[in-house]
């Protein structure tokens, strides 16, 4: 299963992903989900990005908080509207919103 | 192309949800994919016409009336709109009006489905 | 011809958000949705309560007497009388503490359909075997 999950909050239990373990997750943060991609918290990344996973976010969201889109954590990929289109009608079959 | 339905279920001003679900039906419909918004729950507060554009709220009409424009179709939760006082005289011109099972419909035919829950 | 499954999943506690409930009643729209499709199109969804979400099913839910709106229970029961495939997760049920017999029927309703008590790995079977994911 080609999984593509948007989410959309920071505080998030995403436990979920955990148990539907697709063979192909891909992380897309958006809204206030992207904050995983750029906050550290006592020095530590977010663990959402230790899941085993592609991860995007969502330029527009970024830049809307004050948050540089060429300073993210390494594994995240930013990506604009368009490229979310294309991502998810190329790369993942089944889409949840959290 | 594909199909892409949206169903979303947020309101129009509070999570900023709505802007994300019109902004990727736009994108989606300008790189020539066939978009369905589906609005239930609070999104079907939002079909409401004669919207008065603040800045510091969030905005639906005009990107919705645009939507429409460029061949989107939308669709509100008749129940779920006319519990919250909006109805077909008050209406966006071009909003369709039906039942849940319009939904599951456009779900039917579609490639991909983004589905919105709300507050 | 073809015949889609979804699955719904409802992962968040009732009332307090109206989402849980719409996973209920569009979930049983199933039931009306060929008058919009092609001869012989069909719509197949399993309803899935997880997480936080089982807390959906007990029973002697009394929000029709307290705040005079249909309570999700009534809900779950219509699901139960069209014949809907509505899963219940097990172990979120044990973490909880919920015993079956304190989940709803529709027995006074003379349904013979029963909510399912199921392990997750039903429920992801489900998803892997959904073309579509609606989760609420």
């Amino acid at each position: 299963m080609k999984l593509g999950v948007f989410l959309s909050e920071y505080r998030a239990d995403s436990t979920i992903l955990q148990r539907l373990s697709p063979e192909k997750l891909g992380i897309i943060l958006v809204g206030n989900g992207v904050y995983h991609a750029a906050i550290k918290e006592k020095g530590q990344s977010s663990q959402i990005l230790d899941l085993k996973a592609n991860f995007y976010a969502l330029k527009e969201d970024l830049e809307t908080r004050g948050l540089d889109a060429s300073k993210l954590d390494s594994r995240v990929k930013p990506l604009s509207y368009g490229d979310l289109v294309d991502l998810i009608f190329n790369e993942y079959e089944k889409l949840i919103w959290m | 192309m594909g199909t892409l339905t949206i169903g979303l279920f947020s309101a129009l001003v509070g999570s900023m949800n709505y802007d994300f679900a019109l902004k990727l039906a736009e994108a989606a419909v300008d790189k020539g994919h066939k978009v369905n918004l589906w609005f239930s729950s609070n999104a079907a507060g939002s079909p409401l016409k004669g919207q008065k554009h603040l800045k510091d709220y969030s905005h639906g009409e005009t990107p919705l009336r645009k939507l429409i424009e460029k061949g989107v179709e939308v669709c509100t939760c008749e129940a779920c709109s006319l519990a919250r006082g909006v109805n077909k005289t008050n209406a966006i011109e071009g909003v369709q009006w039906s039942a849940m099972h319009w939904y599951l419909a456009k779900i039917h035919g579609s490639d991909r489905v983004l589905h919105i829950g709300g507050e | 011809m073809a015949d889609v499954k979804l699955a719904f999943i409802v992962s968040k506690p009732p009332y307090k958000s109206e989402v849980p409930k719409l996973g209920a009643t569009h979930a049983m729209a199933y039931q009306t949705v060929e008058i919009l499709l092609e001869e012989g199109d069909t719509v197949t969804p399993v309803l899935c309560y997880v997480g936080d979400g089982v807390l959906n099913c007990l029973k002697g839910q009394k929000a029709m007497d307290i705040y005079g709106i249909t309570s999700t229970e009534t809900h779950l029961k219509n699901c139960l009388l069209v014949d809907l495939d509505v899963y219940v997760c097990k172990e979120d049920l044990e973490n909880f503490g919920i015993q079956e017999d304190q989940i709803v029927d529709a027995e006074d309703m003379g349904a013979e359909k029963k909510l399912q008590v199921v392990p997750f790995e039903t429920i992801k079977k489900t998803v892997e075997e959904a073309k579509h994911v609606l989760y609420f």
